[in-house]
């Protein structure tokens, strides 16, 4: 048969069905939506970034240190890039306390220092008020803040503020940074001091982490695409200079751009979820599209129709259907990037993402098309079953499917599934969990839906009442798609349900009361001579669980004589005890056995990912002085513990003398938390106050905003699983209206008839709200006990108004699909 | 002497058994036949002799439980499914009692199916001529639902014979027609089978039909009990 007949047969063919086949249509739109939107929003931020990337640099190139900068960077840069401009920032944390004109301390708040010594920045610009050069704001005596920090502190423009010691008075406004971004974590608002204003401050001491960067502009005329190449160049030249970094613009965000590339790969799949589903819904609706054409199939092989011409013919429907829907999803995806960071600018500046992302439009349609074609061959496995000998017998039997038919379609599919999110997640690992986990919940459902479905024909009906009964046998009558449709109902149901109960319970315990034993505050910074009398300061305030230890900064330069990876080189924080804390188990070795080595315990997954194990040596620089560590024991941290856990452990006795500070910790009631800040502010400048609970307070802020997207990406899968079963109704329509007719001929009111299919469709909502929200409750319980090690106590409430809102959902939809059959009247069906 | 030329449709010792609700049904046995190149022979019998089975058998559409049908000389129970619909697009040809016209094609379109399954040059001109055989030219262009039941049927003779097929297979097409009508369609019949010079072989329970063919084969449960002449 050639190519252009069997276009004229699908043609031919779709005549009649088309209504049906908008079912079809409208699962896959969903679900191409929501891949897009994902894709879209996401892809936009990164071209964005990408786009923006000098100006949220602030220059071309970037070398950082968590030491002063190497004395010869002038003469490197001169040698890879002369002429460039260079700008060096200092950037620390530190606290800010407002100056009362008696000269007294007032309220504090922890700050971003950056110290700015020259132009800043080379490109994009910040805005000021008042509105002049920020060089001209900044001098010995003045600093510019952000109006966050004028807020907290209660003072205005031109007050005075303390920090590290030094007085100064507020010149500025800083109202937008083109390389701060609102999504991103900051610990306190903005201050900019000059470099004389800097030197004023005691915050320069010993163990202070300080971030020194040099920023630089290409010279013009220089193609800043180049920057990359200047990158390998500088990093060459600066090889010899260990915990140096060079970055290009190109490379700017590093950090955000990674954590961007793991939300994507995380929405991705629960976008790719609401595809799966709405492919679900194709092969139902396949499937019962199948069971009208069944006599037709017959005619088309007696008239010498090979099977699987038979399946190409209805496969090229499918995919033809599919690709109308992929395409009307993917426009309507296409909206989200453009309009969405309208209704959060405070949270995704509008100009930054790029709305226009045609990658993420192609990557719909083709999964759209790719997935509605595997789930529409699983059901066209069907048509082999379609006897020819149906044209001259109604009870013709059906012939056997060859079984390696349904093995390559099901192959297909789980192949097709994994491929698809591979490209979503860009993980292999990820996308066999995806493939695994989708199959085991569906079988679940699956087998779930047909054991209840069957138990409640078992029912005994003569107590019900005539609605309870007809909904019941509704339930199980064979051919009205009902498990499909409670499968897809309840996968739905089981995502939202399990996103809004892990969502609100991590929430709970980033918002709620701290472990009972964990520190409220963490005190970084203190000199060893001062922690006596900060630690009268806490006992003033009745603080509990005092806990220090002391802690200096080190460099790991080698490991067993070896020069380590470049990702290891930067500053380590090390800390020296006698015993472990409680919160610290050995796993492996035993702690200062050696009394011939200094010695040091690792903690166990730090070891592994330093691919290094017991009887390793450890060489730490410490202020360019080199120390050996024989490793002598590994140990697991209970992290979510709060207290002061370090990843290396030395042993007393070897750095005891060496510059070092305090890390301190204690728990502090709320109501005293600020006059304790404050307080230690006022008298220890140099003394960084870090409170828990608003760290925890932001990134549970954080974590709404990102939840609510979240949750907006589950109404997808919902919505998908809501015209599924439209869909299972619509197949249904003939039926329906027949039966309706019966039932107005004997009597039943519209009013009745409504509450008759009512009744059908709150009993499937119930069952899909059962499984869905019984998967839910195990999948957050797994993930809590199992994965975050956190004690979970199954939400009863959430669970049972996920029932609720499916039974609701499934009436609404169920309803709406049989508006149709609702009017028939009697005489038109029953002739 | 010119040897005798192969038998189009033979079928030996064929008996089916139908399998429904856990019990048999056996609707022939042990049925021996054989139907030359060219022949009309009609099948006869009450309802529920085994007639339009055996059709059926012949046509590939279903297998016999046991025994052999062959056509021009192949064994039909050694094709797969592939093979038997490649069989009955290339060489034959079915009209239905019920006609089974695909609701959605118009009648110049069913005529085109098997033309365009056998990829036969100017389709769309060979299915305008047989309508006009079939004295349907007019109405090449509405849909079964628009057409009178003669009428359907004398689409579903121009689809049968379209592709030139060796072997057509007439399942009472003429029971769910009024006499003009059904006379009509006989004729037609007779005229294509002349025309084409095509193996036919009708079923019916009606003598009268059975009379226009060349040879009448009447089944009484599943067995072949006469054959005139």
């Amino acid at each position: 048969m050639r190519a252009r007949g069997a276009l004229h047969f699908v043609l031919m063919e779709s005549r009649g069905t088309r209504g049906r086949l908008v079912f079809l249509t409208a699962c896959v739109a969903i679900g191409v939506a929501a891949v897009v939107a994902v894709a879209g929003l996401s892809g936009g931020l990164q071209e964005g970034l990408r786009a923006s990337s000098r100006e949220l640099m602030g220059a071309d190139l970037a070398v950082q240190s968590s030491r002063p900068l190497p004395a010869d960077l002038d003469a490197a840069l001169a040698e890879v890039v002369p002429g460039a401009r260079r700008t060096d920032v200092i950037e620390l944390a530190s606290m800010a306390s407002a100056l009362a004109s008696d000269g007294a301390a007032g309220k504090s708040r922890l700050c971003e220092l950056r110290v700015v010594d020259g132009e800043f920045p080379f490109y994009g610009e910040l805005g000021l008020e008042p509105q002049r050069p920020l060089g001209e704001l900044l001098d010995a005596e003045h600093a510019v803040v952000a109006p966050e920090l004028l807020s907290t502190l209660g003072i205005a423009r031109g007050e005075g503020l303390r920090i590290g010691g030094a007085e100064f008075r507020v010149a500025g406004v800083v109202l937008e940074e083109p390389d701060r971004l609102d999504f991103s974590l900051a610990l306190g608002p903005r201050v900019f001091l000059s470099r004389a204003g800097f030197a004023r401050t005691d915050l320069l001491g010993n163990g202070s982490r300080v971030k020194y960067r040099a920023l630089i502009a290409l010279p013009a005329g220089v193609d800043t695409d180049r920057a990359e190449e200047f990158e390998e160049e500088l990093e060459d030249r600066l090889a010899n200079e260990p915990g140096v970094r060079v970055d290009a613009h190109q490379d700017s965000q590093r950090g955000l751009r990674r954590g961007l590339d793991r939300f994507e790969r995380f929405l991705g799949l629960v976008a790719l979820l609401s595809l799966v589903l709405g492919g679900i819904g194709v092969a139902q609706v396949v499937r019962s599209w199948l069971a009208t054409r069944a006599l037709s199939i017959a005619v088309w092989k007696s008239l010498g129709l090979r099977p699987r011409e038979v399946v190409g013919l209805y496969l090229i429907h499918a995919l033809f259907c599919a690709a109308v829907g992929s395409v009307l999803g993917a426009l309507l995806g296409a909206l989200v990037p453009l309009f969405v960071p309208r209704f959060v600018p405070d949270f995704l500046d509008p100009g930054l993402v790029r709305a226009w992302q045609p990658l993420a439009l192609v990557r719909g349609i083709v999964l759209g098309v790719g997935i509605a074609g595997l789930f529409a061959l699983t059901a066209l496995t069907t048509l082999w079953r379609v006897p020819p000998a149906l044209v001259l017998r109604d009870d013709a039997e059906p012939l056997a499917a060859p079984r390696s038919v349904r093995w390559t379609a099901a192959l297909l599919l789980g192949a097709g599934l994994c491929a698809a999110a591979y490209l979503q997640s860009e993980r292999l690992d990820l996308a066999l969990w995806f493939t695994g986990g989708m199959s085991v919940l569906a079988a679940a459902l699956f087998f779930g839906a047909r054991g209840l479905m069957r138990a409640a024909v078992r029912v005994p009906r003569s107590r019900l009442g005539p609605y309870v009964a007809h909904g019941l046998s509704a339930l199980a009558r064979p051919g009205a798609g009902t498990v499909g449709a409670v499968v897809a109902l309840g996968l739905g149901t089981l995502v939202v349900t399990t996103l809004a109960v892990v969502q609100s319970r991590l929430e709970m315990e980033l918002s709620g009361s701290l472990p009972a034993e964990a520190p409220s505050l963490f005190l970084v910074d203190v000199q060893p001579d001062q922690w006596d009398t900060v630690r009268g300061v806490l006992e003033d305030a009745h603080a509990t669980n005092v806990e220090s230890v002391p802690m200096l900064t080190a460099r790991l330069s080698a490991i067993d004589g070896m020069a380590p990876a470049r990702g290891w080189y930067g500053e380590q924080r090390l800390t020296w005890r006698a015993e472990l804390p409680p919160s610290n188990a050995l796993v492996a070795g035993a702690l200062w056995s050696d009394p011939e080595r200094a010695e040091v315990s690792l903690e166990d997954r730090y070891a592994e990912r330093m691919d290094v194990g017991l009887g390793a040596t450890i060489t730490y620089d410490v202020q360019g002085i080199p120390f050996d560590f024989l490793v002598t024991s590994l140990r697991s941290v209970e992290w979510e513990s709060f207290g002061i856990n370090f990843f290396a452990v030395v042993e007393p006795g070897t750095l005891d003398d060496a510059p070092h500070t305090v890390l301190a910790a204690a728990r502090v009631e709320p109501a005293r938390e600020q006059l304790v800040q404050d307080r230690l502010v006022a008298d220890f400048p140099n003394v960084t106050v870090l409170r828990v609970r608003a760290i925890l307070e932001k990134i549970r802020a954080l974590l709404e905003r990102i939840a609510l997207g979240v949750r907006l990406l589950g109404a997808f899968t919902v919505a998908a699983g809501v015209a599924i079963l439209a869909g299972a109704v619509g197949a249904t329509q003939l039926r329906r209206s027949s039966e309706v007719a019966l039932l107005k001929t004997l009597g039943v009111t519209r009013r009745g008839v409504a509450g008759l299919m009512a009744t059908e469709f709150a009993l499937t909502g119930a069952v899909a709200g059962l499984l869905g929200t019984l998967g839910a409750g195990l999948l957050s319980w797994g993930f809590f006990e199992h994965v975050l090690e956190l004690h979970f106590d199954l939400p009863l409430l959430p669970l049972a108004l996920g029932v609720v809102a499916t039974i609701v959902l499934a009436v609404g939809a169920g309803l709406a699909a049989s508006t149709r059959a609702l009017s028939v009247r009697p005489g038109r069906v029953l002739r | 002497m010119t040897p005798p030329a192969a038998p189009r449709v033979e079928c030996r010792s064929v008996t089916k058994v139908y399998r429904t609700g856990g019990e048999e049904l056996r609707v022939l046995s042990s049925v021996e036949l054989t139907i030359a190149a060219g022949e009309s022979v009609a099948i006869l019998g009450p309802s529920g002799s085994g007639k339009s089975t055996l059709l059926g058998l012949m046509a590939g559409l279903d297998r016999p439980s046991s025994g052999s049908v062959r056509f021009e000389g192949q064994a039909l129970e050694g094709l797969d499914e592939d093979q038997l619909a490649l069989l009955r697009r290339n060489r034959i040809g079915f009209v239905f009692q019920s006609f089974h016209l695909f609701p959605n094609l118009t009648a110049q379109e069913n005529v085109r199916v098997p033309l365009e399954l056998t990829g036969v040059e100017g389709a769309r001109e060979r299915s305008r001529e047989l309508l006009e055989r079939v004295g349907l030219a007019a109405r090449a262009h509405h849909y079964p639902s628009q057409l009178s039941g003669g009428e359907q049927q004398r689409v579903a003779l121009a689809r049968a014979f379209g592709p030139r097929p060796t072997l057509v297979l007439a399942d009472e097409p003429t029971g769910n027609l009024d006499g003009a009508n059904g006379a009509r369609v006989l004729e037609l019949l007779r005229e294509m089978h002349d025309r084409e010079g095509t193996t036919l072989v009708l079923v019916t329970h009606d003598p009268a039909v059975a009379a226009r063919c060349e040879r009448r084969v009447h089944l009484s449960d599943g067995a072949v009990v006469r054959v005139e002449p």
